[in-house]
């Protein structure tokens, strides 16, 4: 069996921290106003920006998955 | 450690041979496109999306390369891929901050930002360790490539009656000349295109590796139950070994080298600056950063997993002590046929070369833009002579392509007494990055931070790394997070941690000290010797520092001396250093992006959304950077009279390889057709009875 602090403490640890900073990112571009969501085109790229994170955070979830049971 | 030499055969050295051949030829013709310093640096701000993408892959791939994941893959498994799926977390800032920033200001380099956003003086420490920064990838670069080139290569061999030892320095100083030849002829245009194609080939070579190694392995669920449970995992563990750790990792590649990759780097930041708008270098970056990255990390750590798979069947193939750094090419010879190895040999090398000669190319535009250029200006001044007419630099950016060559290949040196190249990239990211990744970040995000700030966190930070290194059980190890610390290469990784809070905490105190200064340094003005006291403060730091890298005293006394150093060199910046606050922010930091863009344009950018007309073109004579278009064909683009136009041939495929960008002009009434001056033409390099198509930038 693969020790948790190979598993789910690096993932808790990663999307913990790395989140804090995406979303002190996203604080700050939208507080600067240099994304503009009044704009077609920045709202798109705002949900790609979230989409990022959540598309990263399952790749991992899975493969944490494949390793543990496959 | 078992060493392997004289792999491979005859027909794998011709194809190797042949590749090479091709690459360089490719290169050289796209040196047409250079007409300027700006076209060997940038190549014109001109592609699309999709073709700096795939050139920005044969760039981060190699050096994130073949030889170092594979051996960590072998090492340690899946959690090879750590490094290349950590990026996101910064790309916000990068996307609506950094970017932005960087096209519209139009700097050329990133010191050139420090200049106008702090001061000349920062701008000079900016260079000194952004080279060092650049100097140091070319290095580990060569480095790789030599590593690689061992194995394929006899112990030694006879010419002309000499007998010649091959050595790693032997196949640095022979590939140091081969990748300065093309890089010094060809410039970014040539570097983005055979990117291009090494990009395509490198992904195929890799997919085609690992498609190959699970076949003579008998299929996936063979493969994937050979590997121990450990190596399946996505992460290292937490905290150990000292060599590779999840939590080291994440501070050094995670924080420190995604924020570098991204906002430092002047190699990518130069292909996202030849993109045709800030629209399609985040394009670019996102299809990099989702597809491209992932799919990186199994092309270049496959070889290592595949190793350790058949190891595990039969350690006689491949021996549990192999060297690391040769499990690549060792892994390629044994699965691959004669000549299929020859060519994912070729695609592995002329991507480690892809790197090599984009830093070289990015060292070069920082030499000339702030070594070779404000020098001039100072000595012009100097001698009296004004209003000099600009000179082409492109002999000037030659010479410095083949001194940065040099220069990365001398750095091999100190990178080879680590044991893995690994190991070397991370201690050189976790050492030289957090400064200017501090600096840059402060910069950016913060109005208040300060010249004498910027240059403190500097000079008083790393004054505080060596402290680090020196002392590190007792400075480094409480951020340690539990990883041990390995004497003889002390906290590789999560040093890079204590680094980064070392310079952010002496940048906070004397930004938070801004007023406190001012005051001292006015009242300090008043004495009528204070050049001299500024004088005796400056030698007062030098020793300092020379006392905090030699001195033998106990830790708490040179803690102070740093507290002391950092203190005078804000006094001094303070004293030195005009700074006008609204002036050297207005569109320099992520508060005035919309700012910037004004600035860019030169008036208010027109935000309305137009459609893309197509136009045939006819020269006129001028040499004015206008476009005329027709007064219905401005209405569709929804463009106004000095509203700024892109403009390319047709054929996507071309990825604006011919295309300019310049003014619209007063409308006419012919429809469809764009009247355009001779300097565009030699600069789009448009071609007879091809149609265009236009659109308005803002």
């Amino acid at each position: 069996m693969i020790p948790f602090s190979q598993t789910w403490l690096p993932f808790i640890y990663l999307y913990g921290v790395g989140g804090l900073f995406f979303i002190i990112g996203m604080i700050i571009i939208n507080k600067s106003k240099s994304i503009d969501l009044t704009r077609k085109r920045h709202r798109y790229w705002n949900k790609v920006l979230y989409f990022g994170f959540v598309y990263f955070a399952v790749m991992h979830l899975v493969m944490i998955l494949a390793a543990l049971y496959l | 450690m078992e060493s392997y030499h004289n792999i491979g055969t005859s027909l794998d050295w011709i194809i190797i041979v042949i590749y090479f051949i091709a690459v360089t030829g490719f290169g050289t013709y796209f040196s047409k496109y250079n007409r300027s310093t700006n076209d060997f640096f940038f190549g014109g701000r001109r592609f699309a999306w999709w073709l700096i993408a795939f050139s920005i892959v044969a760039t981060g791939v190699s050096s994130h390369s073949f030889v170092k994941y594979s051996a960590k893959g072998f090492e340690n498994g899946i959690s090879s891929t750590m490094t290349y799926m950590n990026d996101w977390f910064f790309v916000p800032l990068f996307f609506f901050g950094w970017l932005p920033i960087v096209i519209y200001s139009k700097i050329r380099s990133i010191p050139e930002y420090f200049e106008r956003r702090f001061s000349k003086t920062a701008r000079a420490y900016a260079t000194v360790f952004l080279l060092a920064y650049i100097i140091g990838y070319i290095g580990i670069g060569f480095l790789t490539l030599g590593k690689a080139l061992i194995p394929l290569l006899p112990e030694s061999f006879t010419l002309f009656g000499f007998d010649i030892k091959v050595t790693l320095t032997f196949i640095v100083i022979v590939t140091a000349i081969f990748t300065g030849s093309y890089i010094t002829v060809g410039g970014q245009t040539a570097v983005i295109f055979t990117d291009l194609v090494q990009g395509f080939i490198l992904l195929f070579a890799g997919v085609l590796l690992f498609v190959l190694g699970l076949s003579y392995l008998g299929g996936f669920d063979t493969f994937w139950h050979l590997l121990p449970p450990s190596w399946r995992s996505p992460f290292a563990d937490f905290n150990s070994p000292p060599s590779f750790n999840f939590v080291g990792i994440f501070w050094q590649d995670g924080v420190d080298g995604s924020v570098a990759f991204l906002f430092m780097n002047m190699g990518l930041l130069m292909r996202f600056m030849a993109t045709k708008s800030v629209d399609e270098g985040r394009k670019a970056a996102t299809f990099n950063i989702f597809f491209m990255l992932p799919l990186s990390a199994l092309v270049v750590g496959s070889a290592g997993w595949l190793g350790k798979a058949i190891s595990e069947l039969n350690p006689n193939l491949i021996s549990p002590n192999i060297k690391p750094d040769q499990v690549f090419i060792v892994v390629a010879n044994l699965i691959a046929k004669p000549g299929v190895f020859g060519f994912i040999i070729a695609a592995l090398l002329s991507a480690l070369m892809s790197t090599v000669s984009t830093f070289v190319n990015a060292t070069a535009a920082i030499y000339i833009y702030d070594i070779h250029q404000p020098l001039r200006e100072y000595f012009n001044k100097k001698k009296g002579i004004k209003d000099e007419k600009p000179k082409n630099d492109l002999g000037a950016a030659r010479y410095a392509s083949i001194m940065m060559t040099i220069l990365g290949a001398l750095t091999v040196i100190p990178f080879a007494q680590f044991p893995t190249v690994y190991e070397a990239h991370g201690f050189f990211h976790s050492t030289l990055t957090p400064p200017l990744v501090v600096a840059i970040f402060f910069g950016v995000l913060w109005k208040k931070f300060t010249p004498a700030a910027v240059v403190s966190s500097l000079i008083g930070g790393v004054a505080l790394m060596i402290l680090g290194a020196r002392f590190p059980g007792d400075l480094i190890a409480p951020l340690a997070h539990g990883t041990a610390m390995d004497p003889s290469h002390p906290f590789i990784y999560i040093g890079a941690l204590y680094n980064t809070l070392a310079c952010a905490l002496i940048g906070v105190i004397v930004t938070w000290l801004h007023n406190p200064l001012k005051n001292y340094v006015s009242k300090l003005k008043q004495n009528e010797n204070v050049k001299s006291i500024i004088i005796a403060f400056d030698i007062i730091v030098v020793l300092l520092f020379i006392s905090i890298i030699f001195v033998p005293l106990p830790l708490a006394i040179l803690l102070v001396i740093d507290v002391i150093l950092f203190l005078l060199v804000a006094v001094s910046s303070t004293y030195y250093v005009k700074y006008d606050e609204i002036k050297q922010t207005d569109g320099l930091t992520i508060w005035s992006v919309a700012r910037a863009k004004e600035l860019f344009k030169g008036s208010k950018p027109n935000e309305v959304e137009g459609d893309k007309v197509k136009v045939s073109w006819e020269v006129i004579p001028g040499t004015d950077d206008f476009m005329y278009f027709s007064q219905s064909d401005m209405e569709k683009m929804a463009a106004n009279e000095g509203d700024l136009v892109y403009i390319t041939d047709a054929r996507k495929f071309l990825g604006g390889l011919k295309s300019i960008h310049s003014v619209f002009g007063k409308p006419h009434f012919e429809d469809g057709k764009v009247y355009i001056n001779q300097e565009h033409l030699a600069s789009a390099q448009f071609v007879d009875g091809k149609i265009l198509i236009a659109e308005k930038e803002m």
